[in-house]
């Protein structure tokens, strides 16, 4: 199992898209990054409001699942992109060259097929909460304040869409590597020996208590 | 074909797929919809013209499941604890927590190696992720092991088998994890990590003092520390105190009072407390941003295994496969205690291979059902009971155990990521060498287990006081 | 045929319509129709009504509160103090109103089939502490309670607090909320009254409406001799459902609150009146407003519910 790779790049146009496309994942990213920030402060502006001011938060649990969405969802192409989603690479590990370019082609477009099959099934799901006739467009609520559900259910069709771009990138980048035969494929995580993984994985961690 | 065999089929496709290399999270969610198409078109008889039909109802409901499970209260429990770990770190939480033990415990033979556990499991107590846990360790404690002579591999080892304690002491996702698959009370399991952990530590330590009596040239001690020395080590690690308390109280109230929240409060203002103190500490928009990344990563990584795997497991549901195992395991005829020690052993050689989240989400909604049904049922009293514990009981006790199991996982080869990490911190050791140093804490764990196996009160006494 | 049933949770008093149902329907059918039920593993108990729209099992439970949006018409069940005293009323004026055209079409939005109610037992409150002897004790005091539940409460100064069902016991030990409101099976299922020291018997502030729906295409596909079974079931398995659940929750209910010490409180009637005076009227009239702006007949769906009431009360 492993997770982490290393992104090769040169001044390719699959390059330059590679890079442009990964500033707008590290945006949404953050995003999510935010969620979980506010999920921490919103805890703490509930226990104070109730045991300070014996005053709860109404509806506290339906902003927390409104809030889970955003965080589950949106770093999903980023991760993606470094290859953080974890895997077992026994057998592709020991792959090389055009072997391995070819074996990455076809679960990533496998992955690409699964992802656009769930981009309708999650957008389904989406429409069914959707309705421009209601108040508030809205046809499904939270269970206590009755908070529409729509604009989180939407989330998932976003940023699975932003995830199916990210692999017709990575598709090509395959692609690319196996009609050149190159060692230095650009645009695609690169399976690397764990050793290696594991020291970027630690050297995210550095800085103050060296 | 009946639906038990398209379940076994898909299931098998599904190995295939996560050997080949495809990411797990996507690997689950792909079978799992392969499979509901099967079963879908398997109920129309597989007519051509209803094809469309069996993909529009399978693609829906595998649709359904990434914001319906997602979109959980206690699920929101796994990033805060994540954002505790790094949030820690930037506050110098962990520096302090090694320093204050070694100035407390290095001298008792093996000294140094046995502080490094009890620094860690310090550390685990604000920490909810054990690869996190020893990648930080590494880099502080090893150096100085290597200083006064202890072997590397051996120190390396030390630190991976430690970085393991972070997911039973609470706070721990993985537990969260179990508690959410299994439907039981987050709190209580929570809980019932922390005396196992605690435990698990003190194996760990005996196990060091042993090797240092028995083995010549081993890590001597350190001693020479004053005392106003030894006070001076513990302010700078006091909110971790603050930390575990706040947790604690969270969870349960120890002088019998009102706890003071629930789990998923605890966790947050935690989280706030360490924020607070590494603002203290200089962490800047640059280093907040970068946690903050670092976070919607690992918890982006967590949630898509949990929504994919999900979507297999919905797939199960319709397959109705959970069900016939159960059946199944309650029906052999051997002692439900072989069975469980089975089981156990299974998880063991599936470990080796797989990732510790990954794993229990495949295979809890298959075999917690029979274990359950082996102890005698969800409702099942303790005095009717097959291994002596009421079924709520049973959903903890085997809760632990399998986590437990999990984190042994980590540390085990040809696939441990704890010392891949450890490996990875340190240019001067490989793989091999971590995993050679971390062999006799096999044998602590083992002897954990089997301890937690044959004494249940070690982890069902806190919970039973709640 | 065989269709798939989605409930959650486990067996329990709440389901032994649904699995009553099934009895008698393979009976009739000599096993050629079955109804295989599924304890959570279809989907999730929000997710109901769309697993049923979708067309991925045929039948489902859900409860009109957990997503008011979804099935407006139905929440009017879920208002305070709207005066029905037993399940077999309970039963009765749901099966009525699912009748109701505006209440038909509402549910068709889903592909939906109102088939039967799981009438529900008023949704007394349990709580630790000193027992509210007045109704002014309630003033700042925080309670579980959701939906229309939660407003009434709010209306004497309590202080609605929501988590899930899950969260309840823990969330009472732990003193985020006082009290809580629930179902006695549920009461007892999740444990609440392990930490009680008091319920009130007669406060009576509603309920909750939680219907057994079949996807529409599904049961017009059905051959005669099928539907008929089903449909000609409904009546007996009710039956079989309030006599479960009158004789074995109720009459556990009792005992189990003896055996704890458990104070019983049952406030005056003129309390109670004045109660429903702040709280009913303001409730019904806010939801009138609110769902005619969702284009339903508020006002007349309100009216039919009320007639229905004064007809099967007495
Ligand atoms: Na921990
Ligand atoms: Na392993």
């Amino acid at each position: 199992m492993a997770g982490g790779a290393q992104v090769l790049q040169d001044d390719s146009t699959l390059s330059r898209l590679d890079r442009s496309f990964y500033k707008l994942e590290r945006v949404l990213a953050l995003l999510s990054g935010l969620a979980v920030f506010g999920l921490m402060i919103l805890a703490v502006v509930s226990v104070g409001g109730r045991n300070v001011m014996n005053a709860p938060l109404p509806g506290y649990v339906d902003w927390i699942e409104q809030a889970m969405p955003l965080i589950a969802f949106m770093g999903v192409s980023y991760t993606q992109r470094d290859g953080g989603h974890i895997r077992m690479d026994m057998v592709v590990g020991a792959l090389k060259g055009r072997v391995l370019y070819a074996a990455e082609f076809l679960t990533t477009f496998a992955v690409l097929v699964l992802m656009v099959l769930l981009v309708w099934g999650t957008w389904a799901h989406f429409q069914r909460s959707f309705d421009f006739g209601s108040p508030l467009w809205s046809r499904d609520s939270s269970m206590d304040i009755a908070l529409p559900i729509w604009p989180a259910k939407l989330l998932a069709p976003v940023a699975f869409a932003v995830l199916c771009v990210r692999l017709v990138l990575q598709l090509v980048g395959y692609g690319r590597a196996f009609r050149t035969g190159t060692d230095a494929p650009v645009a695609v995580p690169l399976v690397i020996d764990v050793a290696t993984q594991a020291r970027l994985e630690a050297e995210q961690l550095s800085g103050r208590d060296d | 074909m009946d639906s038990i065999e398209i379940g076994l089929w898909v299931t098998g496709g599904l190995l295939v797929f996560v050997v080949l290399g495809m990411r797990v999270a996507f690997a689950a969610a792909l079978a799992g919809l392969v499979g509901l198409i099967w079963i879908f078109w398997d109920k129309k008889d597989y007519a051509s013209d209803e094809f469309v039909w069996a993909l529009t109802v399978a693609v829906k409901t595998a649709g359904q499941v990434p914001h319906s499970k997602v979109s959980s209260q206690a699920l929101s429990l796994i990033p805060t604890f994540i954002l505790i770990g790094y949030l820690a770190y930037y506050a110098g939480l962990t520096k302090a927590l090694f320093e204050a033990a070694k100035r407390w415990i290095a001298w008792v033979p093996g000294g140094l190696a046995v502080s490094t556990v009890f620094a860690t499991a310090g550390f685990a107590a604000v920490s909810g992720a054990s690869v996190a846990t020893a990648a930080v360790f590494a880099r502080i404690a090893i150096p100085e092991m290597l200083a006064i002579g202890y072997d590397k591999r051996f120190a390396a080892g030390v630190v991976a088998a430690a970085g393991t304690l972070a997911s039973l002491i609470p706070p721990s996702a993985i537990l969260v994890i179990y508690a959410i698959i299994v439907e039981q009370d987050v709190g209580k399991l929570l809980l019932a990590g922390f005396v196992p952990g605690v435990f698990s530590a003190f194996v760990y330590a005996s196990l060091i003092i042993g090797m240092a009596l028995a083995l010549p040239n081993f890590g001597p001690p350190v001693g020479g520390f004053t005392w106003r020395e030894r006070f001076a080590s513990l302010p700078p690690a006091l909110p971790i105190v603050f930390v575990v308390v706040i947790i604690i109280f969270f969870v349960y109230n120890p002088f019998g009072g009102d706890a003071w929240g629930t789990p998923t409060e605890g966790g947050a203002l935690g989280a706030f407390v360490v924020f607070l103190m590494a603002l203290y500490r200089g962490m800047r928009w640059g280093e907040l941003k970068s946690a903050l990344l670092e976070t919607a990563k690992l918890s982006v990584m967590i949630f898509t295994i949990i929504w994919g795997v999900l979507i297999y497991v919905r797939f199960l549901g319709f397959a109705d496969l959970p069900h016939a195992f159960a059946d199944w395991i309650s029906g052999l005829e051997q002692s439900p205690m072989l069975t469980l020690v089975c089981i156990l052993l299974a998880y063991a050689v599936l470990g080796m291979f797989m990732d510790a989240i990954g794993m229990l989400l495949l295979t809890l909604p298959v075999v917690y059902p029979a274990v359950m049904a082996l102890n005698g049922g969800v409702d099942v009293a303790a005095a009717d009971s097959a291994f002596g514990m009421s079924g709520p009981m049973c959903a903890i006790w085997f809760g632990i155990l399998v986590v437990k199991m999990a984190e042994f996982c980590l540390i085990t080869p040809p696939i441990g990521l704890n010392c891949f990490v450890v490996a990875g911190v340190r240019d001067d050791l490989t793989v091999q060498d971590v995993f050679r140093g971390v062999t006799p804490f096999f044998i602590a764990d083992g002897i954990t287990i089997a301890l937690l196996v044959a004494f249940p009160s070690i982890v069902l006494w806190l919970p039973s006081l709640a | 045929t065989e269709w798939n049933v989605s409930l959650w949770g486990t067996r329990r008093a709440f389901t032994e319509h649904v699995e009553k149902l099934a009895e008698l329907v393979s009976e009739k059918t000599g096993g050629e129709f079955t109804l295989n039920i599924s304890y959570g593993g279809l989907s999730n108990n929000r997710e109901n009504l769309d697993g049923i729209s979708i067309g991925a099992f045929e039948m489902a439970q859900f409860c009109a509160g957990y997503h008011a949006d979804k099935n407006p018409s139905i929440t009017v069940l879920e208002l305070p103090f709207l005066g029905i005293e037993s399940l077999e009323q309970e039963a009765a004026v749901s099966m009525a109103l699912y009748q109701h055209p505006a209440v038909v079409a509402d549910l068709a939005r889903w592909n939906a089939t109102l088939l039967m109610p799981s009438p529900l037992p008023q949704y007394n409150i349990v709580g630790s502490g000193d027992a509210p002897m007045t109704l002014a004790d309630y003033e700042g005091m925080s309670v579980r309670a959701v939906g229309g539940i939660g407003a009434a409460m709010a209306a004497v100064g309590a202080v609605p607090t929501s988590m899930t069902a899950s969260e309840v016991r823990q969330a009472m030990d732990s003193g985020v909320v006082k009290a809580v409101s629930f179902a006695p099976h549920a009461h007892m299922s999740f444990g609440t009254i392990e930490s009680a020291s008091w319920w009130t018997t007669n406060l009576n502030p509603g309920t909750v409406n939680c219907p057994v729906v079949v996807n529409s295409d599904a049961l017009a596909d059905l051959s005669d001799s099928e539907r008929e079974a089903l449909l000609s079931s409904v009546d007996e398995a009710l039956d079989y459902y309030i006599e479960f659940y009158n004789g074995e929750t109720m009459a556990a209910w009792g005992p189990a609150l003896e055996e704890r010490g458990i104070e019983q409180i049952s406030y005056p009637e003129s309390e109670l009146t004045a109660f429903r005076d702040a709280v009913a009227g303001p409730a019904a009239a806010a939801w009138v407003e609110d769902n005619a702006a969702k284009g339903l007949p508020a006002q007349e769906i309100l009216d039919f519910v009320t007639d229905q009431i004064a007809e099967t009360g007495m």
